[in-house]
């Protein structure tokens, strides 16, 4: 008895050693800056100086136009590119999935092939394809489809626009590969039933595969919305720094300007970051709420 | 049912959408490896025809930029915390699993409840404390933040609960220490589990932005992003040295891609934006 | 078998927390920006340096767009990553001074003589009794003009060389360029603020009051800006976003011409193709307003020395003897910049060598642009910037696209618009 406490001790104690370099590390590079973050959020920096302002950054946050058109552009990309993307997604996934055995290696491998870019690599191809004189414009004016080049990155509407061109060329096939490992799980006798029934192929597509791929839908769509609340990289590099005229400006790359950019004020940068964390969270809330509610239905 | 010959009309229009869809997929890599080839007005211009400038671009690539060094660089820092990352997090992942105590699980509570924070709201913090500890600049700086993976370790604790106990049971009986357990009989059977993480940390790595954009300041310690990302705001662009620098950031992905399919889809499937 | 993953570990580990190779005692490193200019700049004064320093390497590095944001970083670090020598813009440079007082070495105590220094550079970058740069080149600004589409529009581009014109005019001279060759007559930045900039000084006109606060309603900024609204509807003005993108379109022959100052030389002839295409006539003019002049100023920086670099002597001592010396080897060393790259400095005792009056054949007629610039330079109105002068840029600049592109309908809205981001933006 003593000795079986004794060994489940050693074992007990094996565990936490297992545990210790991720949990240090995690002190280290997250708990730590979480809780200075309390400290930070108080303060006004000019230079290497530094003031207690109380919520003085909150104040200010609340005054700032740049800062709420930003998360407003968040919120416009994620209603506009999510939906576009899924739809996409699903659409290709769906053919994907029909009887064409022969095409369907080659074809799923295209479609996947964006996302082995990065964001930054996305960035670059995309803002040298769309430059005023670059090669979309030249093909449409070609085609006769335009006369005068679209102001892909110098417009205010148009830069918004190749910002949900370049997300969607990166994502779309990735989450197409969600859906269709989704679409490939579903029991092939229950299609077979409804064949049997009768039913043509859209109303199968809508009636059964659909509702079986919500889940999966959901999924796909929650990871795009926190991805979606972090937009950095291709505002910075696409548009040129949230350009033209902060009409692409994102509340990630404000915040990143606010504290490495144009200033160093790290105070108000964190005062902003608390919004979108409490976003980000009320976001994932609902989420995981919609996915347990559906899980639950689902069995 | 003829499955290969009965070409109906909706199903030509589907593969006619698809191929649509794949061209429009893969045109942006053709159209790259053909810019590495041109002289920068015509890359803008979109011209689709190789040209003759790939030798010039590839000294302007190698010489006014410092490719060699970009690519050392990435590999360098992705191969580190790919190697720190296979090694922490797998160990925690186990321990969590493998050894269950309420204490470590509410423990994991706590890392999976830091998820939902964006990376954007913990950087300021981050910066100040790798300025205090002289450590700006470094690719230290890089690899330290990003070994540790809340994902990761949920990931392979997913995996590693298919591995059975009674097994470790059985070892412990014929007197194998816990770390010969795990090194011996665990970590064998484990393989596909540590390529998909492997996948997932190098990738996350290869391809990170905005934490090597406010840590690095020096030319010497760039990585091919941030290359990428300072050649598009220099004064003037290259454009075809650019398009090689990309090719080069590209390529090892596509052939760990082309290579590993399985894992790799499994990897990035877990992976967030 | 289980030594060789700890071996690796421990590898690894060593590999990353490898600092960068230390500095040699005797390398100099040098932040700047633009290769045809400042970088070719630096690089011809560490070469005359060298010949009686032949020990010193100076590294010049070629930094992008981001270089203020890296000297941010590097400052907030305590000089981590920092360079011994940095260029910064005259106009950004108070922002530094005044947020970071400890961070640059003062020059005036170590001895420079900044009487012998144009006195509008000096400004800048004094605090008190102190003074911290090297004052580098002059902004002096013109109209930049490709003759052979002025030539295929039909024109005489000799109607128009050595002119003094008044926007009126460049306006109808554009709309027949357009007409006849499909070019737009300038390439415009639509991000960017500098053209406004030199529109509005070559008025006389402020940004700031003496007093340091926000002075955007003053007739010569409307009026400008009711300029700017013309050529844009117009058509006269081909749009790009961002620096780059603008010495493309130049270099790509997708306008007839551009307003900016004599350092565009050097990426004008980065292009051979452009040989005896382009004159340079004086700024337009503004009609009807009081003090207006057809010169103006864009741009211009200095050099500056951080307190944290390890060999401030030795960068203080180069900065001092190719910059702020009169010898042979200088005034040979400025002479040469400014034909090579357009880098006019300011350093009064050098100037006056054979290539300050001396014609170019690169350019249209060999015209003496040289010469012509600092004739304009003599005219052109000094423009206080203050520490708040970048976000003031870009709330203009923003508020400016956004007028053009029908956002905003009115002259007093986009002044409007632009106080206010400024405000927002300085959490005033």
């Amino acid at each position: 008895m003593e000795q079986r406490g004794l060994y489940q001790r050693y074992l007990n104690r094996f565990g936490w050693l297992c545990v210790a370099p991720s949990v240090f590390l995690f002190s280290l590079f997250m708990a730590y800056p979480i809780l200075s973050s309390l400290y930070y959020v108080t303060r006004r920096w000019k230079g290497m100086a530094n003031s207690f302002i109380g919520l003085g950054n909150f104040a200010r946050m609340a005054r700032d136009k740049v800062f709420q058109a930003a998360l407003g552009h968040n919120f416009l990309f994620m209603a506009v590119q999510i939906p576009l993307m899924v739809f996409l997604a699903l659409a290709l996934a769906a053919l994907l999935n029909q009887r064409i055995k022969r095409f369907r290696g080659p074809l799923r491998l295209a479609l996947f092939l964006p996302s082995v870019t990065s964001l930054v690599v996305v960035s670059v191809l995309f803002r040298v394809l769309l430059q005023a004189n670059g090669f979309l414009n030249n093909v449409l004016i070609g085609a006769g489809a335009i006369r005068e080049p679209i102001g892909w990155l110098n417009d205010a509407a148009w830069a918004k626009v190749t910002i949900i061109l370049a997300m969607t060329w990166r994502w779309t096939g990735y989450n197409m590969v969600f859906f269709l490992v989704g679409m490939q799980s579903i029991d092939p006798e229950i299609y077979e039933a409804a064949e049997v029934d009768g039913a043509p192929r859209i109303r199968q597509f809508f009636r059964i595969t659909i509702p079986l791929l919500v889940p999966v839908i959901l999924f796909s769509a929650v990871t795009s919305t926190s991805g979606t609340m972090q937009l950095l990289d291709e505002p910075n590099i696409l548009t040129w720094q949230g350009g033209p005229a902060n009409a692409t400006m994102t509340a990630a790359l404000y915040i990143y300007r606010q504290a490495f950019f144009v200033n160093a004020d790290f105070g108000y940068a964190t005062a902003l970051s608390y919004v979108v964390v409490l976003i980000s969270g009320l976001f994932a809330y609902i989420q995981m709420r919609l996915l347990g509610d559906n899980a639950r239905s689902a069995r | 049912m003829s499955v290969v010959r009965s070409w109906t009309p909706g199903r030509l229009a589907s593969v006619a959408v698809l191929a649509a869809a794949a061209a429009i997929s893969v045109f942006p890599f053709v159209w790259m490896v053909i810019g590495t080839t041109l002289n920068p007005n015509d890359v803008l211009r979109g011209i689709l025809a190789p040209g003759r400038e790939l030798a010039s671009n590839w000294e302007k690539a190698t010489g006014m930029y410092d490719l060699p060094t970009f690519l050392a660089n990435s590999l360098k820092i992705a191969l580190l915390t790919v190697a720190l990352g296979l090694a922490v997090n797998g160990l925690a992942a186990f321990g969590f699993e493998k050894y269950p105590s309420k204490a470590r699980d509410r423990v994991f509570g706590v890392l999976l409840l830091t998820l939902i924070i964006p990376q954007i709201a913990i950087v300021i913090p981050m910066f100040r404390m790798f300025a205090f500890f002289k450590l700006l600049n470094t690719h230290a700086a890089i690899v330290l933040p990003s070994i540790m993976s809340v994902f990761i370790i949920f990931f392979m604790r997913q995996n590693f609960k298919m591995f059975p106990t009674e097994i470790m049971e059985a070892a412990r009986v014929d007197g194998a220490s816990e770390l010969s357990i795990l090194l011996r009989i665990v970590l064998p059977s484990m393989q596909a589990t540590f390529a998909s993480a492997a996948i997932y940390l190098f990738l996350g790595q290869w391809n990170s932005y905005l934490w090597p954009l406010i840590t690095i300041l020096g030319d010497e310690m760039k990585t091919l992003p941030i290359a990428m990302a300072s050649m598009m705001s220099a004064y003037t662009i290259e454009y075809g040295a650019l398009m090689i620098i990309v090719c080069v950031s590209v390529l090892p992905v596509l052939l760990l891609f082309l290579t590993m399919q399985k894992q790799f889809v499994a990897g990035l499937l877990g992976s967030v934006k | 078998m289980r030594k060789v993953p700890k071996l690796l570990l421990a590898l690894a580990l060593a590999l990353a927390l490898a600092p960068g190779l230390a500095a040699a005692p005797q390398k100099l490193t040098v932040w700047c920006w633009d290769p045809n200019f400042n970088v070719y700049a630096m690089k011809e004064a560490a070469k005359l340096y060298n010949k009686a320093h032949p020990e010193v390497a100076v590294e010049v590095v070629d930094m992008a767009q981001d270089i203020e944001a890296k000297v941010i970083s590097g400052l907030q670090a305590g000089g981590a990553g920092l360079p011994d020598i940095a260029l910064f813009q005259d106009f950004r440079i108070e922002q530094f001074l005044s947020d970071y007082p400890k961070a640059f070495v003062d020059l005036k105590a170590q001895g420079v003589d900044y009487a012998k220094f144009a006195s509008y550079k000096v400004g800048p970058m004094s605090v008190g009794k102190s003074v911290y740069g090297i004052p580098f080149d002059t902004g002096s600004t013109g109209l930049w003009l490709r003759t052979d589409y002025i030539k295929a529009a039909g024109l005489d581009p000799d109607a128009y060389y050595g002119k003094s014109l008044k926007w009126s005019e460049v306006i109808k001279l554009g709309e027949t360029v357009k007409a006849k060759t499909g070019k737009p007559l300038l390439s415009y930045q639509s991000d960017n603020f500098d053209m406004l900039r030199i529109v509005v000084q070559s008025t006389g006109g402020q940004f700031f009051n003496p007093d340091g606060s926000l002075n955007l309603r003053s007739e010569a900024f409307k009026k400008s800006l009711a300029l700017f609204k013309e050529l844009n509807d117009k058509g006269l003005l081909y749009q790009v976003v961002g620096w780059s993108d603008w010495i493309n379109a130049i270099n790509s022959d997708q306008a007839a011409g551009f307003l900016n100052a004599i350092w565009m030389v050097g990426s004008v002839k980065s292009r051979p193709e452009n040989k005896g295409k382009y004159m340079v006539i004086p700024t337009p003019l503004i009609e009807g307003v009081k003090g207006a002049a057809n010169a103006s100023n864009n741009g211009g920086s200095s050099w500056y020395v951080f307190s944290s670099s390890k060999n401030q002597k030795l960068a203080v001592d180069f900065l001092k003897s190719v910059w702020a010396t009169t010898n042979e080897g200088t005034k040979a060393f400025y002479n040469e910049i400014l034909k090579g790259a357009g880098a006019m400095g300011t350093y009064l005792p050098c100037q006056g060598g054979p290539n300050f009056t001396a014609n170019d054949d690169f350019f249209y007629k060999s015209q003496p642009l040289y010469k012509d610039f600092a004739a304009w330079m003599a005219k052109v109105p000094v423009l206080t910037y203050t520490p708040n002068y970048q976000p003031m840029r870009d709330a203009v600049a923003h508020a400016t696209l956004n007028y053009f592109q029908g956002k905003i309908k009115s002259i007093d809205e986009a002044i409007a618009a632009a106080e206010a981001e400024y405000k927002q933006v300085m959490g005033q």
